[in-house]
């Protein structure tokens, strides 16, 4: 079992690689993803179209290229905005417990209770469709999860002996916050990363494959978007090159994510439970 | 669960360990149980209504404060309006009266059951939901019940079989189907039944101009076209609750209680289902309180896929056009049902659960 978590998390990592890589090479997008080439509509692949043209004549390698690109920005920047402000939370609630903790987590309650999928298209309304936006919407739906999993790591962690050392040397919280509770922290920051990232990347996609994500991106949801309002898409040959793609890369990043968290779950678990005698 | 407690297990004769009626519940603090009991619904029922409150307040309030104007979807096929029209129309929305007001006229009409009428449609919104909710209802109230009887059956079977071939393979398998998106699951399901293999109607939800068959036709009609978007909407639930119920059996079965039960010769079955299964239902049903949430907005995606029609097929487009009432229609039932299965979640888990009450 040991050895099978282990290679599914260098696949993981691996399929992510893969996926950063073709994001990053970006002056290899062979055509403009949104010119349009007149009379070849809906052509199948060919050399010049690696993955045909959808029905206004785009070439739809060039899409799917962009919407690597702008598929892993969103993950990065809302996986990033939901760690940032859950850390801080979470940290603030594991700290200072008390009422500051109450209060905290009944907030934490409430919204992971409500329906993100409909908040998230009322706060996109508001804040705008731009990709800043809605990379802020979803860490703001998205960092309770973390707050949870940090504020119980650190109502452990508090008890440490090396923590209560500190505190017993009159270290300051802000210096025990910095020098011993966020490395030890690292484990679980990486897996809830990941997975807000995941959760980042199948909300941003679903909100262009609605019609309400950012009408200025070639995104994967808007190319599936695209093929699905096409009526009689699936009488023809044509969602074979241009529905499958992007939702092939979809589940790809997603399972690549899932991997590496299951397998790095799995790795920190073990430490934890060889340094701390009962734990998990 | 650090405890070897077990409120399934039978419990070994009370009244002989001490006067009638004696129990630890009632000893715990010097408020009776079933005061306590009470006291803890009438707080989790306070709590809810504050929630409904805040939901009907921000589902008002957020539309209204977006710039943008909802009578843009009245404009003729030349995109312009006069501006006595345009004025006309405001005023008959009400769209012209101070926020305080409008605010008033919305919660009063909520309490009598009063959605207003669609400004882009020019239909009562009660009109709109009668037609649509039934769908989204059915949709999800199936998808619920199947994906809770199979994930939980399978994620018992699988921890009692544990690491064998099969828990291995489902384990893999429901990892899989749990991070993969609904919407990602119905264009597959649309591709493999549909276009490879043309067995299911690609999308709606009954087959138009069908009055005159027969009911039993009608409802074999209504079910083929509800299996493909039921199983794309089930599937992703059904793989978190087999994670969840197995990895909470697997944990269980090494519990002190398990190994009595097995002394005392209890059959196989009786064990996995009232001695494990029934502390597995404490966090099982949380999940599925959870999943409420979780299924109306994957009924938006899966709706949106086979064309179904329910209440996305209103939703979305008010939400492009800024329907202000058929928005704060559909946002305030989706929250209101969502809030009101999570406060049935923590009445049923305190029925379930005595200590969660009484604690």
């Amino acid at each position: 079992m040991n050895g099978g978590q282990r290679t599914i998390g260098w696949i993981g990592l691996g399929i992510l690689a893969a996926f950063a890589a073709v994001a990053l090479a970006s002056s290899w997008i062979p055509h403009d993803p949104s010119h349009l080439f007149r009379g070849q509509y809906l052509r199948p692949p060919s050399r010049h179209h690696l993955l045909g043209t959808n029905q206004i004549g785009q070439d739809l390698a060039s899409q799917m290229l962009e919407g690597a690109r702008y598929s892993l920005l969103v993950a990065l920047m809302a996986g990033a905005g939901a760690l940032v402000i859950g850390t801080t939370v979470g940290l603030v609630a594991g700290w200072c417990r008390g009422w500051v903790d109450t209060a905290v987590m009944r907030t934490v309650d409430l919204l992971l209770a409500l329906p993100r999928l409909p908040l998230l298209l009322l706060l996109g309304l508001y804040v705008g469709r731009d990709t800043p936006s809605v990379a802020l919407v979803i860490a703001l739906l998205f960092w309770p999860a973390t707050a949870r999993a940090v504020r119980s790591q650190v109502l452990t962690l508090r008890r440490r002996n090396h923590v209560r050392a500190a505190i017993g040397f009159g270290a300051g919280s802000l210096h025990i916050v910095c020098r011993h509770l966020v490395p030890a922290l690292a484990p679980i920051l990486t897996t809830q990363f990941l997975l807000a990232s995941g959760r980042a990347v199948s909300l941003e996609a679903g909100l262009a494959f609605l019609g309400v994500g950012d009408p200025n991106r070639m995104s994967w949801g808007a190319i599936m978007q695209q093929a699905r309002s096409t009526p009689g898409l699936f009488y023809g040959p044509a969602w074979f090159w241009w529905m499958l793609p992007p939702i092939l890369a979809i589940v790809l990043v997603l399972l690549g994510m899932t991997f590496l968290t299951v397998s790095l779950d799995h790795r920190f678990n073990r430490q934890l439970s060889r340094h701390v005698p009962g734990a998990a | 669960m650090t405890t070897v407690t077990n409120p399934a297990a039978p419990a070994p004769a009370p009244a002989a360990a001490g006067p009638p009626g004696w129990s630890v519940v009632t000893r715990v603090g010097s408020v009776p149980a079933g005061r306590r009991r009470l006291r803890y619904a009438a707080g989790r029922v306070i709590v809810y209504l504050f929630m409904v409150w805040v939901t009907v307040t921000v589902v008002f309030a957020l539309p209204r404060l977006l710039p943008g104007d909802p009578l843009e979807s009245r404009t003729d096929i030349n995109g312009s309006m006069s501006p006595e029209r345009h004025a006309a129309l405001t005023a008959t929305y009400h769209l012209d009266r101070p926020l305080v007001t409008q605010y008033r006229t919305y919660l009063t009409g909520l309490v009598h059951g009063d959605f207003g009428v669609s400004i882009a449609r020019d239909v009562p919104v009660g009109t709109l939901l009668r037609q649509t909710m039934p769908w989204t209802l059915l949709l999800v109230g199936a998808a619920i019940v199947l994906s809770s009887a199979v994930g939980f059956a399978a994620g018992t079977g699988a921890a009692w079989k544990r690491g064998g071939r099969t828990d291995r393979e489902l384990l893999i398998g429901m990892t899989v189907l749990n991070a993969v998106p609904e919407y990602v699951l119905a264009v597959v399901l649309l591709i493999v039944f549909v276009a490879v293999i043309p067995v299911a109607p690609i999308g709606g939800g009954a087959t138009p101009f069908t009055q005159s068959y027969g009911i039993l036709w009608k409802m074999q009609d209504v079910g083929r076209h509800l299996a493909l978007p039921v199983f794309a909407l089930s599937l992703g639930m059904m793989a978190t609750k087999f994670l969840l119920v197995r990895n909470t059996t697997v944990g269980e079965l090494g519990q002190e209680y398990m190994v009595a039960a097995r002394a005392k010769g209890l059959s196989p079955r009786r064990m996995r289902y009232r001695h494990a299964g029934r502390n597995v239902l404490l966090p099982f049903v949380t999940v599925v309180g959870l999943q409420v949430a979780f299924a109306a907005g994957g009924a938006l995606f899966v709706e949106t896929v086979f064309a179904y029609p329910g209440v996305a097929s209103i939703m979305l487009p008010a939400v492009n056009q800024l329907d202000f009432p058929v928005i704060e229609a559909t946002f305030t039932i989706l929250a209101v049902t969502v809030l009101t299965a999570n406060l049935v979640v923590d009445l049923l888990y305190a029925r379930l659960d005595p200590r969660v009450a009484t604690a």
